[in-house]
């Protein structure tokens, strides 16, 4: 926790990766969701 | 599905590397980074900041490159990803001119100073602007395609201008690494790996998002064609 | 050659006589011009201007002049019913032309208005270098004339066309607007004509960009 104190920097690390994390995950479902509903149209 | 995994896992790696890599006074190992004077960790925004105007850059281009396709055959596809490659360069214009701004109130002292790397992304945004506010003015969807695609053109052909004139009429404050050979941040190898992988990693979600978008924008348009038979 | 000047010149003729009949734009722009100079004039009371706010506040006055003059120059055909009628007889490359033709002429009319008018009442404002200002007002009136008139057309097919007429040509017209202003501030220094060359070649550059895309692309615009 101190050593967090000190660098601030990490903490802009930790909250950027959560970020971009959250970002990329949305992504992929988004991906997944899109390809099914595509398989579906063309199915129908 | 693989290159995904790649693009996340790669472009959370930069991230890392971008934020965390110690900045010292002369680099000895291979994950550290010289100290840029005047700029210290301020100088991470490259990272970041600089990728954002490049993917706007190449979502105009590719905007117009779109454009004139559909001029050519008329295919509303090739509609549907000039207005998703606009929209997309729109968001990261916005996202870099923010940042920037940012950036500018720690180093230069105010959000705006009408710098001409400001200037120019303040063109690119009203271009971007006007370019939609045509599209919500027409009706009929094969003008509405046509029309924009050429202003898009005309847009184009003025942007070299701003090359030219730019560094004519007011000298720039803005960090040069790449263009500029006399850099005021000196790019090391360890910088300029991160950077290059950083410029790779958000092409590669531009690209991501476009298809996505794209796939989406067909589906609809198909859909709206049954309702209407 | 003279297959192509003979339409153009009859399209430039058709909307100079019915401009004349009219004077429906002639008339607006005038008033225009002399609100806005008196605005400007009670705005800057007793203060002397410098040359950059002169030159700026110059082009200012003619790019809004040239913005509610030149926007209805398709859109009038649109509405009086008679863009069928030029497609059955002429080619989008004589249409173009010929209204690009027509509202040179009628900028060189409402620049030279604007600009007698802004000399005798502005305080400073005194062109120390008349060829640089001359060739200055030229081929930014040749590039004005040719965005204002591409950018017309595309307009003229939109709901709201007046308000979008300014927003889709500032843009296009930046680049020649930034460095008229810088040309005309030369002009008003007193320059040697020599040192605004790069900027006279940045113009003549736009102009013939802008025309050449035009023509390329008018065909787009103008077929339905």
């Amino acid at each position: 926790m101190e050593f967090l104190q000190n660098n601030s920097l990490y903490i802009v690390l930790i909250i950027t990766i959560i970020c971009w994390l959250g970002i990329f995950i949305y992504l992929l479902n988004l991906d997944k969701k899109i390809k099914k509903l595509e398989k579906d149209i063309k199915n129908n | 599905m693989v290159y995904k995994i790649i693009l996340g896992i790669g472009l959370t790696i930069t991230i890392i590397a971008g934020l965390s890599f110690p900045m010292v006074e002369i680099p000895r190992f291979w994950y550290e980074m010289p100290i840029v004077p005047g700029l210290e960790d301020k100088a991470r925004i490259i990272f970041f900041h600089v990728p954002t105007a490049w993917v706007s850059v190449i979502a105009f281009i590719s905007s117009l490159y779109f454009g004139i396709k559909y001029l050519r055959n008329s295919e509303y596809t090739n509609d549907i990803k000039s207005v998703t490659a606009a929209s997309l360069g729109f968001l990261f214009c916005i996202l870099a001119t923010i940042t920037g701004a940012i950036w500018a109130k720690f180093s230069w002292g105010t959000y705006w100073n009408w710098d001409p790397r400001q200037t120019s992304i303040f063109i690119l945004l009203l271009i971007y602007g006007a370019y939609f506010a045509l599209r919500s003015s027409i009706e009929n969807e094969e003008k509405k395609a046509t029309l924009s695609a050429v202003y898009s053109i005309i847009a184009g052909l003025t942007v070299p201008f701003f090359i030219f004139i730019m560094p004519r009429i007011v000298a720039s404050l803005h960090p040069d690494p790449i263009i500029n050979p006399q850099a005021k941040i000196h790019m090391n190898p360890t910088m300029l790996i991160i950077f290059l992988l950083s410029l790779i990693g958000f092409t590669g979600i531009y690209i991501w998002m476009f298809t996505l978008k794209v796939k989406f924008s067909i589906l609809n348009y198909s859909k709206k064609m049954k309702e209407q038979e | 050659m003279r297959k192509y000047i003979i339409p153009i010149f009859a399209i430039f003729q058709k909307d100079f006589k019915s401009e004349l009949r009219t004077r429906y734009a002639l008339n607006a722009l005038a008033m225009f011009v002399v609100t806005t100079i008196s605005i400007i004039l009670f705005a800057i009371a007793n203060e002397t201007p410098s040359y950059e706010i002169l030159a700026g506040i110059l082009w200012i006055i003619i790019f809004f002049s040239a913005m509610s003059g030149m926007a209805r120059t398709f859109v009038s055909e649109e509405e009086k019913n008679t863009v069928m009628t030029l497609h059955t007889i002429t080619t989008p490359v004589t249409v173009y032309f010929g209204k690009f033709l027509f509202n040179l002429i009628l900028l060189i009319v409402i620049n030279s208005f604007s600009i007698i008018l802004y000399m005798l009442l502005m305080p400073n404002f005194e062109i120390k270098s008349p060829d640089i200002f001359i060739v200055t007002l030229a081929l930014g009136t040749f590039g004005l004339a040719s965005t204002s008139t591409i950018i017309a057309a595309i307009i003229a097919k939109s709901n709201t066309k007046g308000t979008l007429y300014p927003v889709l040509s500032f843009p296009i017209l930046l680049p020649l607007l930034l460095v008229v202003i810088k040309a005309t501030k030369l002009a008003l220094e007193g320059e040697i004509f020599s040192k605004a060359l790069p900027d006279f070649q940045v113009m003549l550059a736009y102009f013939v960009v802008i025309t050449a895309g035009s023509y390329l692309l008018f065909d787009y615009i103008w077929k339905d």
